[in-house]
């Protein structure tokens, strides 16, 4: 008992490792013989070999049961998030700041929009979602209509966007104080904004702080409706070639030209005051330009 | 000689002993100085040197002012109480236990990862800081209710002390005062008279028949007669020295006072006893061992990562950061709440059954206890000489020795018996104190010597109302025993108003009653004692010697009318009467006799493999025949002196190895080296040292720990003391234990019964199995609470547990199984085997360590990730796209990250889901647990055998860790405030065929265990 309570010093314990790393004397390479090193390996090769592939019957089986087109479960988006591009974050929040008579500044602004609308190029579009869709209403697909076993998809053209959409003037307004920025909401499969068709959802931006700031507030498309045709949203593998509706919303920043904005998609079904996620139904974000 | 293996010594290699010798040689040179015998000349010099020593007088005393000047040098005469540990002390003593260290170096690297988080500007990482935060926390409440825990049974001892103030009858200027006894100096004269405490040590300088007590010094069960003689060179054997906090049974005396306080030999020992270091518990050991694993697997896993982190491209800073959150994360948080209460209800346990502990982790010493050292005089015996023994009508009778009368009584119709008894009866000076009516016989007080007192009580006991038929037989003369005659005499009128005859009966020492015989009382017929009743007598007598008993003879002689008339005027001192040619009636031996329940619960210590060793102050003769009789010295066994009578050959020819017992006494011992004392300790299973000085006692227990023993001791008085502290395990008895054996001790049999001691082994021991079955459960999910994370660094996934979970699991859900694993009954019979090995069995060991973790928690992993898998799956992200999503999951500007269906996600909503996915582990690691705490219910029979329901503690525990489950996930609330969320009923059910699989394993290992003992798979999967 007492050798056990004595505090041995640095040079035994190390002594006493050794020991236990090869002891000659019983042949022993930490504490097994190599034979039962083999052994103990083999098991645990053959154990960890077994438990793999349980764990991987496991999750083909879960696969299996998977449906390719839809999620099982949705619970997490209840409602759809909304951002706003240029996505540029200051500390914490979305801060839209551009220097006019900087390019440099406001070219960083439109290489993003330009980045952003890439896939909404009106050619492009014709191309891969040459489909003419119903306006005004959903667009309810029950069979696979479309080619290799899909659904159409309605094209969203970036010219639908009219002054925002980078033909008519490519800075998007940011050579000037009339910047364009561009609101998108995510899409969740199934998911239909309101419960009856006549009235589409629409983005409505108001100015939290600084109002007199902005004498002006241009949507586009008109009235920033997105038309109901765009939903429901299929899933990536039905509607593979699928573009989020978009609208573009053009501020006229006066005096400070500064603004603390929020935008709203609004709609029956679209919540926005969860506390707990700023981003839904609406985005905040500060515009602000520089001379 | 196949007994011979019965006792293991667990033995060290000799080179390591003598390496740590040379060390330790400077500490212990000042421990050895006070372990030396006392060494006082005060009983030899005269009385005239004594009062010039202490400039006193015998017949004035002191002067008072030079009384206060020497109360002013010495201060007052009392022994200071051994320096309490201050309370503050005790508290931080349960903050720096083994593990709460673990947990300390933990909370301390959390700050540190907190520190550096906070730095980076991240401030959304309160994680660590949390964690820190509740790991000082568990340290605090733990040590809080341990703290409680020990207060609560300090009190209990505390409230046995005697506050009476003690009173001494001083002589000073030459008058006699009372005084307290603690205003007393060195030089006063004190009277004492029987019943009185002997107030400080005293030379006796006049004395009137004086006996004192002294078995909480010595051990020695019977008054010893104080005289003013010095009889012999060592004060503690020397008659004119009666020491401090003894008792004066009897007689008078007067002394002058040679040592006060703290200076007296009881003093002495006190200090001795305080000197005396506290011995690390052997549960304390093996914590620390276990937390050695855990740092050391910890460091292992953290470095290793640390290292696959810098490989995999990870900043330095950030690898760090996983470094110490691996770590942390080894550390097992609900471990100490779970020993504490662990340790503190089988605490609870055993105060039900009368043992209280001091300290906590003294509850599983007694468990792995090898050697049991016991004290015999109050300990094993009752302290109280008792008529065991009658010889008579040729015959040896054995009287009932109960403490409650139970046992067997003998024949009681013989003629020769009705003499004896009256002999016994008459020839007697004892009486009871009045008004004990209601008291049973044994347990009534009795002024008298012990022999008479033994005597009285059995006559009382056999014949009935002594005190009445005393005044049947009315005195005539009373001749007193003293040392030269031997014997002790008394004349009686018969009660028969016709028979005018005087009875003379006489009692005394047997070869002195015998010498005065002429005839012998056989069947009630007077017959000639010839040479045959010699021998016959002879034989018994040294029979009844051997048994260590004190013999004395009786016999009586009808004195005849014609030379004794009525009226006959007696004279005691001219003993003008006949007393020789007497009629012997037969013997009477006494002895204090062993405690019922003793030669029990030897024997059951013995089928548990603990040797008991009987260390007593008490003659040897008398030691060996308590050894016997309660079993420590076995039938059949003999000693080296044994064997060397029986042969006819020298002791020096005998094999020391055939002597299965020995007997020391403290002269041998004084001569023997610790070589010599080891080697005898070794060759003898069976040991009785007798005539031992407390320092002894420490030596021999010291000698037992040495050869690797974790000792008990047990014992009552003050002797005992230093060997109480030096044990292991300190056990006193609580009634008629000394408070300084009370304050060594670390547990109290507050029934003084030594069989309590059989009970706390039973319960040490299953405390041991117990706890390595709730530390197997703990570490388990260890695993499962650390693979989220290593996967999270190497694969890139979404965490998939958080820090908070984990502490759910630890500090909440899994607390209350992991306890009620303490209720489990043994497996096996435990009182069969052996006591464990401390250097091999180990409460934790590695194939625990490996079986848990890498077997069960790795089950308990998959288990965790399949449903984690599942529930991001069908949510929408597919496990191929989950690896390597880290950093896009985890960014905060990231607002439509698209998952596997194409569908877009905040990064609010990416966060609920990772808390849906901490809840889907939580919930895995809860339904594996289940699974975990019923294979933990045994570790070698099948759960079967054992009972599901058996353990209700258990089965509510269960019930509890999933309604707790339940409200943590379903609570409103929570979500936001501890990271649970409401998750899809199915998702409980995912993990449960990994629970079937870790039930069905740990069955085929049990069956495997059972079936192979000593196999590969024994040594490889049995914990």
């Amino acid at each position: 008992m007492a050798a056990l309570k004595e505090k041995r010093t640095c040079g035994q314990r190390c002594e006493d490792f050794g020991h236990f790393v090869w002891n000659s004397d019983e042949g022993k390479l930490m504490g097994r013989t190599p034979e039962k090193w083999v052994y103990i390996s083999l098991y645990y090769v053959a154990f960890y070999a077994v438990m793999t592939s349980l764990f991987s019957l496991a999750i083909w089986t879960l696969m299996y049961t998977l449906d390719p087109y839809t999620p099982d479960y949705q619970d997490r988006l209840t409602s759809p998030g909304v951002m706003v591009w240029p996505d540029t974050y200051g500390e914490e929040v979305i801060e839209i700041t551009y220097n006019t008579s900087e390019k440099a500044s406001w070219m960083k602004m439109t290489k993003i929009l330009n980045e952003f609308l890439e896939p909404y190029n009106d050619t492009k579009q014709l191309e891969c979602n040459n489909y003419n869709c119903t306006k005004g209403k959903y667009f309810l697909q029950k069979h696979f209509l479309g080619p290799h076993h899909t659904k159409y998809s309605c094209p969203f053209l970036q010219s639908m966007l009219g002054p925002c959409s980078g033909f008519e003037d490519p800075t998007f307004g940011y050579n000037c104080s009339m910047p364009c920025v561009i609101i998108k909401m995510n899409r969740i499969i199934n998911y239909l904004p309101t419960n009856r068709t006549d009235v589409a959802p629409y983005v409505n931006c108001t100015v939290l702080e600084e109002e007199g700031n902005v004498a002006k507030i241009e949507y586009f498309p008109e009235n920033g409706n997105m038309d109901p045709s765009y939903f429901p949203y299929y899933g990536r593998l039905a509607q593979p070639s699928y573009v989020n509706p978009l609208v573009a919303v053009r501020f006229s920043l006066v005096g400070g030209k500064y603004a603390k904005i929020q935008c709203r998609v609004v709609s029956e079904k679209i919540s926005y005051e969860n506390y707990h996620d700023p981003y839904e139904g609406k985005v905040i974000f500060h515009l602000k330009a520089l001379k | 000689m196949s007994k011979k293996d019965t006792y293991d010594m667990f033995e060290m290699d000799g080179d390591m002993e003598k390496k740590k010798k040379k060390k330790k040689v400077n500490k212990k040179e000042k421990m050895e100085g006070m372990k030396k015998e006392i060494d006082i000349d005060d009983h030899e010099i005269t009385i005239d040197e004594l009062e010039m020593r202490y400039n006193t007088s015998v017949t004035k005393g002191l002067t008072s002012t030079f009384a206060a000047q020497v109360f002013e040098r010495d201060g007052p005469n009392e022994l200071k109480p051994p320096k309490g540990t201050p309370e503050y002390v005790k508290f931080a003593r349960q903050l720096a236990g083994g593990l709460q260290c673990l947990m300390w170096v933990a909370a301390c690297i959390c700050s540190i990862a907190f520190g550096i988080e906070l730095a980076k500007g991240n401030v959304n990482c309160f994680d660590n800081l949390y964690l820190a935060v509740v790991l000082i926390a568990v340290v605090v409440v733990t040590g809080c209710f341990g703290y409680y825990q020990e207060f609560k049974s300090t009190n209990i001892i505390a409230s046995f002390k005697n506050l009476v103030p003690q009173q001494a009858v001083v002589i000073r200027d030459g008058q006699k005062n009372v005084i307290n006894a603690y205003q007393l100096v060195v030089g006063d004269m004190v009277e004492i008279k029987g019943g009185d405490g002997i107030p400080a040590d005293i030379r006796i300088i006049t004395s009137q028949a004086c006996k004192v007590d002294n078995s909480s010094l010595t051990g020695e069960s019977e008054p010893q007669s104080r005289t003013p003689e010095c009889t012999h060179e060592n004060p503690l054997e020397t008659k004119n020295i009666a020491f401090f906090s003894t008792t004066c049974m009897e007689g008078i005396a007067t002394g002058m006072i040679i040592s006060t306080g703290d200076r007296t030999i009881i003093g002495r020992i006190a200090t001795l006893a305080s000197g005396v270091g506290n011995e690390k518990t052997p549960i304390a050991i093996e914590i620390e061992h276990f937390v050695d694993i855990i740092a050391g697997l910890a460091i292992f896993f953290g470095f290793t990562f640390f290292v696959v982190a810098m490989f995999i491209g990870y900043a330095f800073l950030e690898a760090m950061i996983f470094f110490m959150a691996i770590v942390v994360a080894y550390v097992p948080e609900g471990l100490l709440a779970t020993v504490t209460v662990c340790l503190s209800l089988t605490a609870k346990r055993l105060a039900r059954k009368n043992c209280v502990v001091k300290n906590l982790e003294a509850v599983e010493t007694l468990g792995s206890t090898s050697v049991i050292c016991s004290d015999k005089t109050g300990t094993l015996t009752q302290n109280r000489m008792t008529v065991a023994h009658l010889w008579f009508d040729n015959h040896v009778h054995a009287a009932d020795t109960t403490e409650d009368q139970s046992g067997k009584s003998f024949d009681q119709s013989s003629e020769t018996w009705r003499s004896l008894a009256r002999v016994a009866t008459l020839c007697n000076r004892a009486t009871f104190r009045p008004d004990q009516e209601g008291v049973p016989i044994p347990k009534r007080l009795v002024v008298g010597d012990a022999s008479e007192t033994a005597l009285l009580k059995f006559t009382e006991l056999s014949v009935g109302n002594v005190m009445d038929y005393r005044d049947r037989f009315k005195k005539a003369v009373e001749v007193p025993f003293n040392s030269t005659n031997k014997f002790q005499l008394s004349i009686h009128e018969l009660d028969d108003p016709l028979d005018l005859r005087y009875l003379l009966v006489m009692k005394g020492a047997p070869e002195r009653i015998l010498e005065r015989c002429s005839t012998i009382l056989i069947k009630g017929q007077e017959l000639p004692l010839d040479e045959q009743w010699s021998e016959a007598f002879q034989t018994a007598y040294m029979d009844l010697g051997g048994l260590g008993e004190r013999v004395l003879g009786f016999c009586h002689l009808y004195l005849s009318e014609k030379e004794v008339p009525r009226g006959y005027r007696f004279d005691a001192d001219e003993m003008n009467f006949p007393t020789s040619g007497l009629c012997f009636a037969g013997l009477i031996s006494m002895i204090d006799p062993p405690r019922a329940t003793v030669p029990g619960a030897v024997m059951k210590c013995r089928t548990a493999g603990i040797r008991v060793v009987m260390v007593t102050g008490d003659h040897p003769i008398t030691a060996r025949a308590i050894a016997a009789n309660v079993g420590i010295i076995t039938e059949g066994s003999e000693t080296v002196e044994d064997i060397a009578q029986r042969k006819h050959i020298p002791v020096e020819q005998v094999n020391k190895r055939d002597a299965r017992a020995c007997v020391i006494s403290g002269g041998q011992l004084k001569d023997m080296s610790s070589e010599e004392l080891d080697e005898a300790l070794r060759n003898h299973p069976e040991m009785v040292f007798a005539r031992t000085s407390p320092q002894q006692k420490l030596i021999i227990v010291e000698s037992c720990q040495r050869l690797g023993s974790i000792v008990a001791v047990t014992g009552d008085g003050v002797n005992d003391s230093p060997a109480l502290k030096k044990a292991d395990i300190g056990v006193a008895m609580g009634i008629a234990g000394s408070d300084a054996a009370k304050n060594a001790a670390d547990m109290i049999l507050l029934d003084d019964n030594f069989a309590s001691i059989v009970t706390g082994v039973e319960q040490g021991r299953l405390i041991f199995d117990n706890l390595k079955k709730s530390i197997a459960y703990t570490l388990t999910k260890n695993i499962p609470e650390l693979t989220p994370y290593l996967i999270y660094i190497t694969c890139s996934v979404p965490l998939p547990l958080g820090c908070i979970t984990i502490l759910f699991i630890e500090l909440a859900t899994d607390i209350y199984p992991s306890v009620s694993l303490a209720y489990e009954k043994a497996e096996s019979d435990i009182m069969n085997l052996k006591p464990r090995n401390p250097r091999r069995d180990r409460l934790v060991n590695e194939s625990l360590a490996v079986y848990s973790y890498f077997q069960i928690g790795a089950i308990q992993s998959f288990a965790g990730f399949t449903d984690y898998f599942a529930a991001m799956a069908q949510e929408g992200w597919y496990p191929l796209l989950c690896i390597g999503l880290r950093a896009h999951w985890e960014n905060v500007h990231f607002q439509d990250m698209q998952d596997s269906y194409g569908q877009e996600w905040t990064f609010n909503q990416r966060l609920y889901q990772q808390f849906t996915c901490y809840t889907v582990f939580f919930v895995s690691i809860e339904i594996c647990q289940i699974s975990d705490v019923l294979i933990r219910k045994t570790r070698r029979l099948s759960v079967f055998t054992q009972g599901f329901f058996r353990n209700k503690v258990l089965v509510s525990a269960i019930v509890f860790q999933l309604l707790l489950g339940n409200l943590l996930c379903y609570c409103p609330g929570m979500p936001n405030i501890f990271n649970f969320m409401p998750i899809r009923v199915q998702w409980w059910f995912i993990p449960v065929p990994y629970g079937i699989l870790i039930f069905v394993y740990d069955e085929i290992r049990k069956l495997g265990v059972r079936r192979h003992p000593g196999s590969w798979w024994d040594q490889e999967l049995y914990y």
